[in-house]
C-alpha cells in the first residue's frame, strides 16, 4: 500500500502569538494498546489563542490523543508541555485543574439538574459554608459564566429545557470556569461539538469560539472537514497513529485533507474489489414500505444472496434505527419484512437469529463479545443448540469447532481458552464473525465493522467479508466512511431524514463517486 | 489495558485463595483441638454444612447471572412448615409439595424480575416477606414438632449409607447436578455469558429472560430442599427455622470466589465457601464466641471477601 508523501505547507510569517511558548504541546508521544500501536511518536503544539483542527479517519488516533490531553490515558513515552514546562496529567480532574477544558460530543450535562448546578458540578465548595451551599452566590456566578459565552439562559433552568445548541454553550461556559483557578492559559478540547447541531447553531458556536480566543486556545476535532477548515488556524492530519501533516488552514482544502487522511491510491485493491462477485438471484430478505415512527419510513429493498448492500447517511438519517430493526432490537411498526417467503416481526435478537440474521455491532466489546468468556465459548454462543445432545453440550465437538474457526479465520490468539478480553480489536472482530459463521447466518448485519481497527486488521476483515459473500451470505453494511461503503458494496442506498433518497449499483470499475452520494445525504 | 491483563494473571493465584484459606483454617482449628480432625467430627462438619451448601447452591445460580435472591431463608422456613403440616396427610408427598412450592415461588420471583423489570433484590426481598408471612400464618406462629408416626418418613434424611450421613449424600447429589448444569448445559453457559456481558449474550440471540427465570426456579427449589433437610435434622418445622441462614449462604458463595457481579464462579467455589463458613462457625464455638454474635463475624467476612475477590479500582460505579 502506498502512502501519500507528506508535503509540509510553507510556514507563514511568525505572528505575535507564535513568538510565545506553546500553551500546550505533546513531544514525541507514543501509546500502545494490545495489538494496536495507537500513537506513533506524535508531536503537536497549540499556541496561545490558536484554534487547532485535528482530523483523521476513525482509528487514526484522534481519540487516543484527546484522551492523553485530557488525562484519561497516560502516554507510554514522550512529554506533555504546559506553557513550556513539563507536566503530567494523572487524571481528568488533574488535567482540568491545570487548565484543560473539555466539551464532548456526547454532552455531559446532567439534564435533571439546573444550568447553574451543572456549571459548578463538583466545584460547589467555593459557594458553601459549613456544608450548606449558598445557591444565590452560585447562580450569580453561573450567570457571569453564561455571559462569557453570550447565551441568554437562566441558570436556574433545568438543562433538559435547553436545546442542543444552548447546552453546548453551557458546556463551553462550564469549561471556562477553569480559568478562575488554572495557573495559565486555558486549552479547551472540542470533540465533535457540532455533530448534533444545525447549521445556524454551528455558526453561533463558531462565533463564540472565535470571540473566546483571548481567553483560551482550542483543539477542534471533527469529521466535517469543511467546518475544520472554517474554524481552525492550523490543522494537524493524523493517519494510522501518526501526524502526517501540519497545515495552515487558509491554504488547505477539503480534497487535500481527505487525500492526506486516506493516504492511499490503490483503493480498489484495499477493498478487495477484484474479489467482488456478482450476487445471486435468490432474495433472502425483502422490505416493503418498512416504517418505524420517528425513525424511518417507506423503506423498500430486496437483499440477495451474496450481495453487500451499503447504507449511507448522516446521523439522524434513520439508517442506524433501520439496522437495529433488522438485528431484532427495535421492531418495525409498519410495512412488511419478508424472510423465507413469510412476513415477520423481529421482537428480539433471538428472533432475528432464528431467521438467519447475525449482527456484528459497532460496540464490539459490549454487544459483540462477552469479554470475560473464552474464545471458544464466544464462537459457539450463537448456536449452542446443535452442539447439545441429550441436554448436554458436546465439549469435545465444541473444542474442535472453535479450533477450526480459529484456523480458518486466522484468529491470532494464544488458544481457544483465552479470554476475548486479551485479543486485539481485529481478532476480536474475527471472533464475532466466527460466531455467526458457526451459527450459519445467511444475513450479516455489519454495523461499522472496522471501527477502531488498524489498517492491517481492516484489510483482513474486508477479505473475510468478500469470502463469506462469495459463499452466498448477504450483508447489510453501515460504515463510518463513505469510501468503505462504496468500496465494499454491490448496491448503495442513501438515506436522509428517514427515507431512501438514492440507490445506485456499485460494480467494480463502476463505483459511484463520494460527491454524488453526499448530495443525497445532506 | 495492560493492568487488566495483569489482573487476569493475578486472578490465576486469586482463585486458589479460598481453598488455601479453607486448608489453613482446618489446620488451625485442628492444632487447637485435635479432636476436630477425627473422621466423626469431620462427618459431623459435613452434615452441618449440607443445609448451608444447598441454600448457597441455589443462590449461586442467580448470582452467576448477575442477580441476587434474598428470599431463600424465608423459603426454606416456609418449606419446613409445609412439610410439618402436611406430612401426616400426604406422607412422602409432603416433600414433593414443599419442593414444588419452592419452585413456584422462584418462578414468581423470576417473572416479577424479568417481566416487570424489577431489580432482583427488590423482587426477592418482597417475595421473602410474602413467604415469611405465609409461614407465620400457616403455622400459627409456632414451631411444629413432628410426632413419632411422622418421623418414620424422615429416614431418608436422618439415616446413613456406609457410615456416611444421608444429608451429606443429598448435598453431594445436589453438587453433582449443579456441576453438570453449570458446566455442561446451555443454561450454565448462558448464565455465565449473561453475568459477564448481558448485552452481548442478548445480541447473540440468547433468550436472557428465560435463563433468568430458570435460575430463580432453581434457587427457590434448592431453598425448599434445604428446608426439607432441616425438618429431617430437627424433626420439626417452624417459620423461623432457617432464619440467620441468608447471610452465611451469600457469604459462602462470595467467600468461595464467585463474583457478586456475576459471570465468574462455580459450584465448587461455593462448596469451598460453605466449608469455610462451617469451619469458622465451629472454630468460634471452640473459642466460646456467643452463637448470636456469629453473624457479626459473617458480616465482616462477607465484606472482606467481596473486597478481596474483586479489584474495586476497575469498577468506577458501584450501586
Amino acid at each position: 500500500m502506498s502512502v501519500t508523501q507528506l508535503h509540509p505547507a510553507p510556514r507563514p510569517a511568525p505572528t505575535p502569538a507564535e513568538a510565545l511558548a506553546p500553551a500546550l504541546a505533546l513531544v514525541h508521544v507514543d501509546k500502545r494498546f494490545p495489538g494496536v500501536h495507537a500513537l506513533k511518536d506524535v508531536s503537536i503544539e497549540i499556541r496561545p489563542g490558536e484554534v487547532v483542527g485535528l482530523v483523521g479517519e476513525n482509528g487514526a488516533g484522534k481519540s487516543t490523543l484527546m484522551k492523553i490531553l485530557s488525562g484519561v490515558y497516560q502516554p507510554d513515552s514522550g512529554d506533555i508541555l504546559l506553557n513550556g514546562s513539563k507536566t503530567r496529567f494523572v487524571s481528568a480532574s488533574d488535567a482540568m485543574r491545570q487548565g484543560i477544558g473539555m466539551v464532548f460530543q456526547e454532552q455531559s450535562l446532567l439534564t435533571n439538574l439546573t444550568v447553574g448546578e451543572n456549571i459548578y458540578l463538583g466545584n460547589e465548595k467555593q459557594f458553601s459554608r459549613f456544608g450548606i451551599v449558598d445557591w444565590r452566590a452560585l447562580y450569580a456566578a453561573a450567570s457571569r459564566q453564561l455571559e462569557k459565552v453570550q447565551i441568554d439562559a437562566d441558570p436556574r433552568m433545568r438543562a433538559e429545557d435547553l436545546d442542543f445548541a444552548a447546552r453546548q454553550m453551557v458546556e463551553l461556559a462550564k469549561a471556562l470556569t477553569l480559568e478562575e483557578n488554572a495557573p495559565g492559559h486555558l486549552v479547551i478540547l472540542l470533540d465533535e461539538p457540532t455533530s448534533v447541531l444545525e447549521r445556524a447553531e454551528i455558526d453561533i458556536l463558531f462565533a463564540r469560539v472565535r470571540a473566546l480566543r483571548a481567553r483560551a486556545s482550542f483543539i477542534f476535532v471533527s469529521h466535517r472537514l469543511d467546518e475544520v477548515l472554517e474554524l481552525s488556524d492550523r490543522i494537524y492530519v493524523m493517519k494510522d497513529g501518526a501526524v502526517v501533516a501540519d497545515l495552515v488552514a487558509a491554504e488547505a482544502n477539503v480534497t487535500q485533507l481527505h487525500h492526506l487522511m486516506v493516504g492511499r491510491s490503490l483503493q480498489a485493491e484495499y477493498y478487495r474489489e477484484p474479489l467482488q462477485k456478482p450476487y445471486r438471484e435468490e432474495v433472502v430478505l425483502e422490505l416493503e414500505g418498512l416504517r418505524h415512527a420517528g425513525a424511518y419510513r417507506d423503506i423498500d429493498f430486496k437483499l440477495h444472496a451474496g450481495e453487500i448492500l451499503g447504507i449511507a447517511g448522516v446521523i439522524g438519517s434513520g439508517r442506524e434505527e433501520l439496522t437495529r430493526t433488522l438485528a431484532g432490537f427495535a421492531p418495525h411498526d409498519g410495512g412488511k419484512l419478508i424472510a423465507h417467503g413469510k412476513s415477520v416481526t423481529l421482537r428480539s435478537p433471538a428472533e432475528a437469529v432464528d431467521i438467519g440474521v447475525g449482527y456484528i455491532p459497532r460496540e464490539r466489546r459490549v454487544e459483540g463479545l462477552v469479554l470475560f468468556l473464552p474464545v471458544a465459548a464466544n464462537i459457539t454462543l450463537g448456536d449452542l443448540g446443535t452442539l447439545t445432545k441429550h441436554g448436554l453440550i458436546d465439549t469435545r465437538e465444541e473444542k474442535r469447532l472453535a479450533q477450526e474457526w480459529v484456523q480458518k479465520l486466522r484468529i491470532r490468539t494464544p488458544g481457544i481458552h483465552t479470554l476475548c478480553l486479551n485479543l486485539s480489536g481485529g481478532n476480536q472482530q474475527k471472533v464475532v464473525l466466527a460466531k455467526w459463521l458457526n451459527a450459519k447466518a445467511r444475513i450479516l448485519i455489519l454495523d461499522h465493522p472496522t471501527r477502531g481497527l488498524d489498517v492491517g486488521a481492516k484489510e483482513e476483515v474486508y477479505e473475510l467479508i468478500r469470502a463469506v459473500t462469495a459463499e452466498g451470505v448477504a450483508v447489510i453494511l453501515t460504515s463510518d466512511t463513505l469510501e468503505e461503503t462504496i468500496g465494499l458494496s454491490h448496491t448503495v442506498l442513501v438515506m436522509r431524514d428517514g427515507v431512501i433518497t438514492h440507490r445506485v449499483g456499485a460494480e467494480p470499475g463502476h463505483k459511484p463517486q463520494q460527491v454524488d452520494l453526499i448530495g443525497h445525504m445532506v | 489495558m495492560n493492568s487488566i491483563i495483569e489482573t487476569i494473571r493475578t486472578d490465576g493465584l486469586r482463585q486458589w485463595l479460598p481453598l488455601a484459606t479453607l486448608i489453613l483454617l482446618v489446620i488451625l482449628v485442628g492444632a487447637f483441638q485435635p479432636a476436630f480432625l477425627e473422621v466423626n467430627t469431620l462427618l459431623q462438619l459435613a452434615s452441618d454444612t449440607a443445609v448451608l451448601f444447598i441454600l448457597a447452591t441455589g443462590v449461586t445460580f442467580v448470582i452467576m447471572l448477575g442477580g441476587i435472591d434474598l428470599s431463600i431463608q424465608s423459603m426454606a422456613s416456609l418449606s419446613s412448615v409445609a412439610v410439618a403440616l402436611t406430612l401426616s396427610r400426604f406422607g412422602y408427598g409432603a416433600f414433593v409439595f414443599a419442593f414444588a412450592l419452592g419452585a413456584v415461588a422462584g418462578l414468581l420471583s423470576g417473572i416479577a424480575h424479568v417481566r416487570l423489570r424489577i431489580p432482583s433484590f427488590i423482587a426477592t426481598l418482597a417475595m421473602g416477606g410474602v413467604l415469611y408471612s405465609a409461614a407465620l400464618v400457616t403455622s400459627r406462629e409456632r414451631s411444629i414438632t413432628l410426632g413419632d408416626s411422622d418421623r418414620a418418613y424422615l429416614g431418608w434424611i436422618t439415616g446413613t449409607v456406609f457410615g456416611i450421613p444421608n444429608v451429606v449424600v443429598i448435598a453431594l447429589i445436589v453438587l453433582a447436578i449443579a456441576h453438570v448444569l453449570q458446566s455442561r448445559t446451555r443454561f450454565g453457559r448462558y448464565s455465565a455469558a449473561i453475568g459477564a456481558g448481558e448485552p452481548a449474550a442478548y445480541a447473540s440471540g440468547v433468550k436472557v429472560d428465560r435463563q433468568k427465570i430458570i435460575a430463580f426456579v432453581l434457587s427457590g427449589a434448592c431453598a425448599a430442599l434445604a428446608g426439607i433437610v432441616l425438618v429431617g435434622r430437627l424433626a420439626s418445622g417452624s417459620p423461623t427455622l432457617a432464619s440467620e441462614l441468608l447471610l452465611p449462604s451469600i457469604a459462602a458463595v462470595v467467600v468461595g470466589g464467585t463474583a457478586i457481579t456475576g459471570g465468574v464462579g462455580s459450584i465448587w467455589r461455593t462448596l469451598v465457601g460453605a466449608l469455610i463458613i462451617s469451619v469458622v462457625r465451629i472454630g468460634m464455638t471452640f473459642l466460646g464466641v456467643n452463637i448470636f454474635a456469629q453473624n457479626i463475624v459473617f458480616g465482616v467476612v462477607l465484606v472482606a471477601a467481596v473486597a478481596i475477590t474483586i479489584d474495586r479500582s476497575k469498577i468506577p460505579i458501584v450501586k
